[in-house]
């Protein structure tokens, strides 16, 4: 066991925990913060995408112990004060959702995008959420809603 | 269980190498945390290299292009260095994965894992790439085209690491070309990278076609056809059938994806 400090959505954490587990553990089991899905925990899926130091990653292909002093952003942080952001606003009206479980990674992938480039062409927005599978929508709804962002909501 | 450790010098760096016998070194983590996941390896120690400093430099010199082991594949990307002779290395770093990983994957960790179909392994082939490492006892630089020794085998000893990959000097143009099933989730099927020297030189590197990567130095463009070439080239390759293709599909896609190669690099001659 180590202790590790890492930021999360704003909040100072100190963790004391095994050196052995994925920052997706750590999010989920120890801070419990279950928003962040484990899909397939080998980096195929994208259900873990947290916002890391800037960047969207796996939360499953990185160590905990990795994450000490980090600066992460989960979904649980992208509604303020219990309204949905614009983006996630945007995913239910374009239907961009069916079961769910992908959303949190497709917000969070989404989310960097459009930090990062605020108007992006659909071909950006492709190819940035390449990394995040989705078994329900068929893709196209997930990318109207962000287009519709990018086209000026948020 | 593995301890986890961090060192953030080359000196203590060099400590773990030594008194940890049973140590694995992390870098991006995108093979290794899967293999610790899978129990395929069980260290009693994890080493992060991406605390120390020096590795997370990029650098172009009058000489050479270095890249520190804990630099990012999007790291080279963004670097603005990927061009020209180099270009080969960009289009291998796209091709690689998706963001999500490429923001975690290192080309130090893509050479160490030694997949015959690691995307950058063609591109630092034709470039004659070496990485430089250090040992308990001092550090060697090994060129890549010794470095390779089987499939996920290599040269490196258990208490080296490496700490940087260079790139001599070079001009002329090089591409990669890679044949996968699905965009942003797949290992190449086949890859084939090509560098076309300013006097006509050719050297041709591929993935996946054989037990490592496979570099085919030199083609002379002045004197061969490129059916003689293309020829030449496929006696050169060794692909087997596996999960991701079968022997005669690679076979095809080599040559596909060698003469798509060509047509990319050959625009430039005069
Ligand atoms: C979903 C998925 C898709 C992928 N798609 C692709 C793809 O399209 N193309 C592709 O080429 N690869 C792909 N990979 C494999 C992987 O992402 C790459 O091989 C990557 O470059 C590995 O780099 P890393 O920094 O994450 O390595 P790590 O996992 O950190 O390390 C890899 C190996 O090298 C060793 N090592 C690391 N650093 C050093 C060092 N400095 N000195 C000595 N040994 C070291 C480690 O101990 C380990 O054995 C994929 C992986 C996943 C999970
Ligand atoms: S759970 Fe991390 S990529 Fe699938
Ligand atoms: S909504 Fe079900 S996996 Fe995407």
């Amino acid at each position: 066991m180590k202790a590790i400090q890492l930021t999360v959505n704003g909040g100072a954490y100190k963790v004391f925990c095994p050196e052995d587990i994925t920052l997706l553990t750590l999010l989920r089991e120890h801070l419990h913060l279950t928003g962040t899905k484990e899909g397939c925990a080998a980096g195929e899926c994208g259900a873990c995408t947290v916002i890391y130091n800037g960047k969207p990653i796996n939360a499953c292909m990185v160590l905990a112990m990795e994450a000490d002093g980090a600066v992460i952003e989960t979904i649980e942080g992208e509604a303020k004060d219990g309204v949905l952001s614009p983006l996630q606003q945007a995913f239910i009206d374009c239907h961009a959702l069916q079961c769910g479980f992908c959303t949190p990674g497709m917000i969070m992938s989404a989310r960097a995008l459009l930090d990062e480039n605020p108007t992006p062409t659909r071909d950006e927005i492709v190819h940035a959420m390449e990394g995040n599978l989705c078994r329900c929508t068929g893709y196209e709804p997930i990318i109207r809603a962000i287009e519709q962002i990018a086209g000026g909501a948020q | 269980m593995y301890a986890f450790l961090a060192p953030k010098t080359l000196e203590d760096a060099r400590g773990f190498l030594e008194s940890r016998p049973n140590l694995k070194l992390l870098a991006g983590g995108t093979d290794l945390i899967i293999g610790l996941r899978e129990g395929l390896v069980t260290p009693d120690a994890v080493m992060d290299v991406k605390q120390i400093p020096a590795l997370t430099q990029i650098r172009q010199t009058e000489d050479v292009l270095e890249i520190g082991a804990a630099v990012t594949v999007d790291e080279m990307l963004r670097s603005g260095y990927l061009s020209g002779p180099y270009h080969a290395l960009y289009e291998a770093g796209e091709e690689l994965a998706n963001i999500l990983l490429r923001n975690r994957a290192t080309l130090a960790g893509n050479i160490c894992n030694a997949s015959p179909g690691g995307d950058m392994l063609p591109a630092c082939l034709v470039l004659d790439a070496w990485v430089e490492t250090i040992r308990p006892d001092g550090g060697r630089r090994i060129p890549l085209r010794e470095f390779f020794m089987g499939p996920k085998r290599h040269v490196l000893a258990s208490d080296e690491m490496v700490v940087k990959t260079v790139f001599p000097r070079a001009a002329g143009k090089s591409a990669y070309r890679k044949k996968k099933r699905i965009r942003g989730h797949d290992l190449a099927q086949v890859g084939v990278a090509g560098l076309l020297g300013a006097d006509g030189a050719l050297t041709l590197a591929f993935g996946a076609c054989g037990p490592t990567p496979i570099c085919l130095d030199v083609f002379d463009t002045n004197t061969q056809s490129r059916a003689e070439i293309l020829d030449a080239a496929m006696n050169g390759i060794a692909p087997i059938g596996d999960v991701r293709a079968s022997k005669e599909h690679r076979q095809e896609m080599a040559r596909y994806l060698t003469e798509a190669v060509l047509d990319a690099i050959e625009e430039v001659r005069v």
